[in-house]
């Protein structure tokens, strides 16, 4: 890191193979981040989906038709919904952190 | 002078908030991985059937060729976001993560399968962060307590008897596999694959108990055409 901050400072400096490799890496870091982001809305869309759609099933084919038999897509949906904000809400958090800081 | 002791501050501040993203984005990553239970939800009709059979193994085929490239430098390992530092010259968690519920899926009935699938998706991040908050002490009891409730919920329909049964070895297997690690086969392949190859002597010795098989948690939808 101290190196990087060098070459911040003194952007005049030449830089030799584990330099350039050091700015290359954080390069593909924040090119990596950029595509984690990109990728987060079907990261937590999905689940979202299956878990509503579990819901769905068992109030249109379970509730209404008084059939028991769909409960457990119930307890399912809402496992799989819990379960899925419960790690999304701290991980979009860190990503607005993130961006707010860049 | 100053300057750059703030700038090293800062740096290491984004640095810090670096890990802590990939940290959560490794548990929404597993977490994502219970949407995979869609493969139930989708109706019983030829051509989703045909789907059916061949999505997941080309998906696995696809992330294992990708990690081959990974593994042999054709692609950079810094290409993978959350990689963790160990996987870097090891097959990546997230291979065995793959195989694991695509036998699952393929091979065993859903009863088990669902409960494996809900113990590597959802119990592997809460009893990480049991390990990270509480300490070892409290990671047995309650990751042993939340695999069991993923057993409960599959097995609710069967009697009495299987029920304990079937919650106890699950989340008892699925505890084992995960606090067992070895360097060449991941915690996410063991926390799956040891609690369904256990029920799976159950299901098998189920006539043997003198009762029926559980009901399917999942009904294959309709079409809305």
């Amino acid at each position: 890191m101290k190196l990087f901050i060098l070459v911040l400072c003194h952007g005049d400096i030449r830089m030799n193979k584990s330099e350039m490799k050091y700015i290359k890496k954080e390069f593909y870091f924040s090119k990596v981040i950029r595509a984690e982001i990109l990728f987060t809305p079907f990261l937590i869309a999905l689940p979202l989906i299956v878990g509503f759609s579990l819901i769905y099933d068992w109030y249109a084919r379970g509730m209404l038709e008084g059939n028991p038999a769909f409960n457990g897509e119930l307890v399912l949906g809402i496992v799989i919904l819990v379960g899925n904000i419960a790690f999304d809400v701290p991980f979009v958090r860190s990503l607005r952190v993130l961006s707010k800081k860049k | 002078m100053v300057k750059v002791a703030e700038r090293l501050r800062d740096t290491k501040k984004k640095i810090n908030s670096l890990d802590f993203d990939a940290h959560w984005y490794r548990r929404t990553f597993h977490a994502f991985g219970a949407s995979f239970l869609v493969y139930y939800i989708l109706p019983d009709v030829d051509w989703i059937n045909i789907l059916k059979f061949w999505v997941p193994p080309f998906i696995v085929v696809f992330v294992i060729i990708l990690e081959v490239l990974r593994l042999t430098g054709k692609i950079s390992s810094d290409h993978f976001f959350g990689l963790r530092m160990y996987e870097k010259n090891r097959v990546g968690s997230y291979v065995f993560f793959a195989v694991a519920i695509l036998i699952l899926l393929r091979f065993f009935p859903q009863q088990i399968a669902i409960p494996c699938i809900l113990c590597a998706t959802l119990g592997d991040p809460i009893i990480g962060e049991i390990r990270q908050h509480f300490g070892m002490n409290y990671l047995f009891l309650f990751g042993f307590l939340v695999c069991m409730f993923f057993f409960m919920i599959a097995w609710f329909k069967s009697d009495i008897l299987l029920f304990v049964l079937a919650s106890i070895v699950g989340g008892f297997g699925a505890i084992i596999g995960e606090t067992k690690k070895f360097w060449w086969l991941d915690d996410d392949f063991m926390i799956q694959m040891i609690p369904a190859f256990l029920l799976l002597i159950i299901w098998i010795s189920i006539p043997y108990f003198g009762s029926g098989y559980p009901g399917e948690i999942i009904y294959p939808g309709t079409m809305p055409w």
